[in-house]
């Protein structure tokens, strides 16, 4: 029995959207595009990177902005040996959890390194800006290895 | 109905165009907030959030409920969200007073919101699809056919529409939340505004807002040591029906007359132009007010019109029954938040707490709200007194 032929259509859901970032991650964004790093002070005294607006214990309105260091040590880490397109990176990588001198909570990033062997829990990263920053978190390219 | 439940804490934003100054959570939190301090309470003092908007395709972020929870002080509590389209606001108001009538929580803080300026909300469900053709219509053009069907059954005079447009506006200017601000507008203006989907013109349509709503509702015992005068809830229903079935009556749909009859019942209501004292009811566009006097029972079936064009639901016209004496959806419509607006200020007048839109000594009030293609309906009775 011949197989029915299926109908096929392309089907793209497109839509434009603007987000409008507020007081802190405007801030954050604004900050990275002057190549300096910005948390914000919790209630319990703790540096959160990237910031939060509100206190996640309290819920109160957080506007104490610290700059934090632009290096820092690696929490946590995994290997990127196959990147694929969407990655930040065409050689393999590392996805890390980085705690930045004078903050208190780690910040996702990637990490540049020639081999997985060089990448270890509490091995020291600092940030690599892109030539071009336009206040996005890419405007950090990567971080490297000290 | 079980326990009482009644609304102590209202907060609502300025509705405006575009909110460029805050994320959505920013525009969360200043409602949540504002209606935090209308009751004198703060976050330890709520036990759970119930939160509501339209569609996620109108900012393009899914399930924002998880990512507001820091902003509305949520961490650790309950929080749900409800979805039913532009009712939403309305079904959230009553979601978040079903779980204080039923004993769940004693008290809960319920807000909804739409951050319109993040996208264009006319075109978000308006998208392209595979093997159908694409209309381009929006919302005005769904509902376009359906007054023109209701004027031609009804033999209303064309200028129904272009009146409920004033009416509305210069209720709106006595609000100082309402979006449009248009203390000095004629009919000759509307009727001159650009025609959007015949019989809509432009001034007969609702505008694009940035917003949100907020309340706090609790039971009975904590709403008797509220600092302010509560808004006990008298009667809450919500109605739905498919969008498009063979027979559907599109005009009055039987979702929304059920959903009348059942709150009237609850609060005790036989004739609501007689019983109720103000109505805030969802009109976003114009012919709405004519046909929604029908619907839910104001004016029997296709003599709604001559309530409008008498100024019977008019402030300015010291009308018997004022319908949207904020300025309503036609003043302003960030959409998800836009019910539950409704059931707020059916709340402020209960309250005695609507300022220059207060209508004098007002007992008894309804809010409404519908979504979809007039598909979901929500309404609930806030009274003065508990019954």
């Amino acid at each position: 029995m011949s197989q029915p032929e299926i109908l096929n259509q392309a089907f793209e859901l497109a839509y434009t959207y603007t987000r409008s970032t507020g007081p802190v991650i405007g801030r954050f964004l604004t900050e990275l595009k002057k190549r300096n790093i910005v948390g914000i002070k919790a209630s319990d005294g703790r540096v959160i990177v990237p910031p939060m607006e509100y206190d996640p214990d309290t819920a109160q309105e957080l506007s104490e902005f610290v700059e934090v260091g632009q290096e820092g040590e690696i929490v946590s880490f995994a290997w990127v040996k196959e990147p694929r397109e969407a990655h930040p990176s065409d050689k393999p990588f590392a996805w890390a959890l980085i705690r930045l001198d004078g903050a208190d909570v780690p910040m996702v990033h990637c990490v540049a390194a020639g081999s997985e062997e060089q990448v270890s829990t509490g091995a020291r990263v600092k940030a690599v800006w892109a030539e071009e920053t336009i206040g996005f978190i890419t405007d950090i390219r990567c971080f490297e290895l000290v | 109905m079980a326990n009482l439940a009644a609304v102590v804490g209202i907060g609502q934003t300025k509705y405006t165009t575009k909110r460029g100054d805050v994320s959505i959570a920013g525009l969360v939190r200043e409602a949540a907030v504002n209606a935090l301090a209308d009751a004198e309470l703060t976050w330890n003092d709520i036990d759970a959030v119930i939160l509501g908007k339209a569609p996620d395709m109108f900012e393009g972020v899914v399930m924002p409920e998880i990512y507001l929870t820091d902003a509305l002080g949520c961490n650790g509590k309950p929080m749900l969200r409800v979805h039913t389209a532009g009712s939403v606001g309305g079904s959230t108001a009553i979601v978040a007073a079903s779980h204080v009538q039923s004993g769940t929580f004693r008290r809960v803080l319920t807000v909804a919101f739409e951050k319109q300026s993040e996208s264009n909300a006319m075109w978000a469900l308006s998208s392209p699809q595979p093997f159908s053709t694409h209309l381009n219509a929006g919302a005005g053009g769904y509902f376009a056919p359906i007054i023109r069907e209701y004027m031609r059954r009804s033999g209303a005079p064309y200028d129904v529409g272009i009146k409920v447009a004033v009416k509305d506006r210069l209720h709106g200017a006595r609000n100082p939340l309402a979006h449009l601000q248009k203390p000095d507008i004629t009919m000759k203006e509307v009727e001159e505004s650009f025609m959007l989907w015949d019989p809509i013109r432009f001034l007969e349509s609702c505008p694009s807002s940035d917003g949100a709503c907020a309340m706090v509702i609790a039971n009975e015992e904590l709403a008797g040591q509220s600092p302010k005068k509560p808004a006990w809830i008298r009667g809450a229903a919500m109605r739905s029906e498919p969008t498009m079935y063979a027979g559907r009556e599109e005009v009055s749909p039987q979702a929304g007359r059920d959903c009348a009859a059942d709150v009237y019942q609850q609060a005790g209501i036989t004739d609501p132009r007689r019983d109720l004292d103000v109505a805030e009811i969802y009109v976003p566009f114009s012919w709405y007010e004519p046909m929604w006097l029908e619907n839910l029972g104001f004016a029997p079936e296709g003599e709604g019109w001559k309530l409008t064009m008498e100024g019977a639901t008019s402030l300015d016209e010291n009308g018997d029954i004022p319908w949207n004496p904020s300025g309503g959806v036609l003043s302003s419509n960030p959409i998800g938040a836009s019910g539950m607006i409704r059931f707020a200020e059916a709340a402020r007048q209960v309250r005695g707490d609507a300022e220059q839109h207060q209508v004098e000594g007002a007992k008894l009030a309804m809010g409404h709200a519908y979504g979809g293609g007039a598909q979901f309906f929500a309404m609930w009775v806030v009274g003065a007194e508990k019954s």
